[in-house]
């Protein structure tokens, strides 16, 4: 029994990052749904919007407005104080979330010094791309781009910040490795995304009430959809995971040979959610460390290379703005770390409607972060098989394979292996529905003051906050990754069990079950409601 | 010292080189039990891809 310590269902709850993503989103969260009571709190978080150099006479894009605080736009109780925090704002995020994620990090028992100054050099370099990918050349469209005086520019939307983040962080990595080592205790993309992952339930549970202020059909339109990507998802993950892992397994070990906790340990990576669906089952089979090790670093590597390729290809390949929901769906099942299938499901979500709108004149328009949800909402669905799978396999190796007699696997490793923070992503999307549908009244006339409440507390929190957080994620995943490990000897044949598993196998059927299950769904046009 | 270092170094790659060639070799002939687990999944995989895309209304039937 010594594989399954003594725990008890509350272990952790203050000592893992899964359990901090839950609390620290948790916080301003509720923090945000204050402005209900009238008090608004979380108008500073900072956002940025499209600059150029010399602003066109009465055109936009100033630098001096290139970051503003959301309440500025959204406060129903403050927004002349937070109108007048501008460039601050950045600040203001800074010292508040620097408090939030360092009490996170004492708590896990980090180095908090060192966690304290590489999260303020993360964050700055984090703004400073996120600056720089706004400038109007890189991200304005074919429709915006007059009003920041340009004839041409590169059409990327906020996408382009992303890559940014991600090539810098690339460098850091790879070429500057001792200041990437120094960065490493704060460079947590599986934190900062898990985070942004409850805030992207908030986000969810917004969409009907941000409609619902256009109008009341819309509203019940977008809760209709991200309930019905809720069940899609739900359905396409089980019959997914229940190919994938047979799949690889079957690779492994049939064609490369592998021996049984190897192949195990990598399928679960391949198939599930990389690196804890690797750790969790190496230690259900008793694989060697090294495997799990080895394993995970494939994962985070590969699923780099899928964030790079994969939205344009699903953007400007197949199936483009067609079917942009197979195209997320797809995603989240093919992309194995909760980090890089957001940060993909996000890229795509910037990259499908800026296409949208190009291609419609600007006719079509369709609302942020259905595409994304789409893609988060198959990963989330596949986390949650972790638990189960690991608990599985441990039984069929302790009884089938390994036959120790008297050794009983406990019903709780299933608990204890659930990503806890799925449950603060459906904490706030459904926390958010029973108030559009509760007290909200589903968008009527009546309701309209106590919705408008809870977009001012949300607005900042799903926009801001989970931006902000994606934004962290793609500057530490690029700061961890280091190519040189895919050119290590010892890595060889994995990595091509890994190629052909995730390109010959796992991204086609994931692509073919997106389809079965999301052929067809199309986000709400709101172009007529927007200017 | 920076000898020492290199030595150091290389002997560390040099051990986690062995470990990961031994986790690589040494497969195991095939079993019945790995026939089951992966033809159990994917009949399993089956029965939930029907299930799924009678039920879902967004599913390709509907």
């Amino acid at each position: 029994m010594a594989q399954y310590p003594e725990r008890r269902w509350y272990t952790g709850m203050l000592s893992t990052e899964d359990w901090w993503a839950v609390w620290i989103a948790l916080f301003f969260f509720f923090l945000g749904l204050l402005n209900v009571f009238g008090v608004d709190l979380v108008g500073w978080m900072t956002y940025p919007t499209k600059w150029v150099f010399s602003p066109a006479e009465g055109g936009k894009g100033a630098i001096s407005h290139a970051f503003y605080a959301l309440g500025k736009k959204y406060s129903a109780h403050a927004k002349d104080f937070y109108k007048g925090l501008g460039w601050w704002s950045v600040i203001w995020s800074y010292v508040i979330f620097g408090i939030a994620l360092t009490i996170g990090a004492a708590f896990m028992k980090w180095d908090v010094k060192r966690y304290a100054i590489g999260f303020t050099i993360i964050y700055f370099l984090t703004i400073a791309c996120w600056f720089i990918g706004h400038h109007a050349f890189i991200a304005a469209t074919k429709v915006n781009r007059h009003k920041y005086g340009l004839d041409f520019s590169l059409n990327m939307g906020g996408g382009a910040s992303f890559i940014i983040a991600l090539i810098v962080g690339l460098i850091i990595g790879n070429f500057f490795k001792g200041a990437a080592n120094y960065l490493s205790v704060a460079a947590k993309p599986e934190w900062y995304i898990k985070t942004a992952i409850v805030t992207l339930g908030a986000k969810l549970g917004y969409l009907p009430i941000k409609l619902a202020g256009m109008s009341q059909k819309l509203g019940k339109e977008a809760a209709g959809l991200t309930f019905d990507l809720f069940v899609a998802g739900a359905a396409a993950t089980i019959v997914a995971y229940l190919v994938f892992w047979p799949g690889v397994y079957t690779i492994s070990r049939k064609i490369f040979k592998l021996p049984r906790q190897t192949a195990a340990t990598l399928a679960s990576g391949i198939s599930i959610c990389g690196v804890s669906a690797a750790v969790a089952t190496g230690a259900a089979v008793r694989a060697r460390p090294v495997v799990a090790i080895m394993v995970s670093a494939l994962v985070v590597i590969w699923a780099v290379i899928e964030l790079i390729i994969l939205p344009g290809f699903f953007t400007y390949v197949w199936p483009g703005t067609k079917d942009p929901l197979v195209a997320g769906a797809s995603m989240g099942m093919a992309v194995k770390t909760d980090g890089a299938d957001a940060a993909a499901g996000e890229l795509l979500d910037e990259f499908m409607r800026t296409k949208i709108e190009i291609e419609t004149n600007g006719a079509v328009k369709w609302p942020e972060g259905i595409i994304t949800a789409s893609a988060v909402m198959t990963k989330v669905w596949i986390d949650m098989f972790i638990g189960i799978w690991a608990f599985l396999l441990a039984v069929v190796w302790v009884y089938k394979f390994e036959r120790r007699p008297g050794e009983k696997v406990p019903a709780s490793e299933i608990w204890h292996r659930f990503p806890k923070f799925v449950l603060g992503y459906f904490f706030c999307w459904f926390f958010l529905l029973a108030l559009f549908f509760g007290p909200g009244q589903s968008g009527a006339p009546e309701a309209k003051a106590f919705l408008k409440n809870v977009k001012s507390g949300m607005v900042p929190v799903e926009k801001g906050m989970r931006k902000l957080f994606f934004m962290l994620t793609f500057m530490s995943l690029g700061i961890i990754t280091d190519f040189k490990k895919l050119r290590e000897a010892q890595f060889g044949k994995m990595v091509w069990v890994y190629f052909v598993s995730l390109f010959c196998f796992v991204i086609p059927v994931a692509i073919l079950i997106g389809y079965l299950f999301h052929h067809g769904m199309t986000p709400p046009n709101i172009a007529e409601y927007v200017k | 010292m920076a000898e020492e270092k290199a030595t150091e170094r290389k002997e560390t790659l040099s051990v986690s080189a062995l470990e990961a060639e031994d986790v690589m070799a040494g497969a195991e002939e095939w079993v019945g039990t790995e026939t089951w687990l992966v033809v159990g999944s994917l009949i399993a995989a089956v029965i939930a891809l029907v299930i799924g895309l009678l039920v879902v209304p967004t599913s390709v039937l509907h």
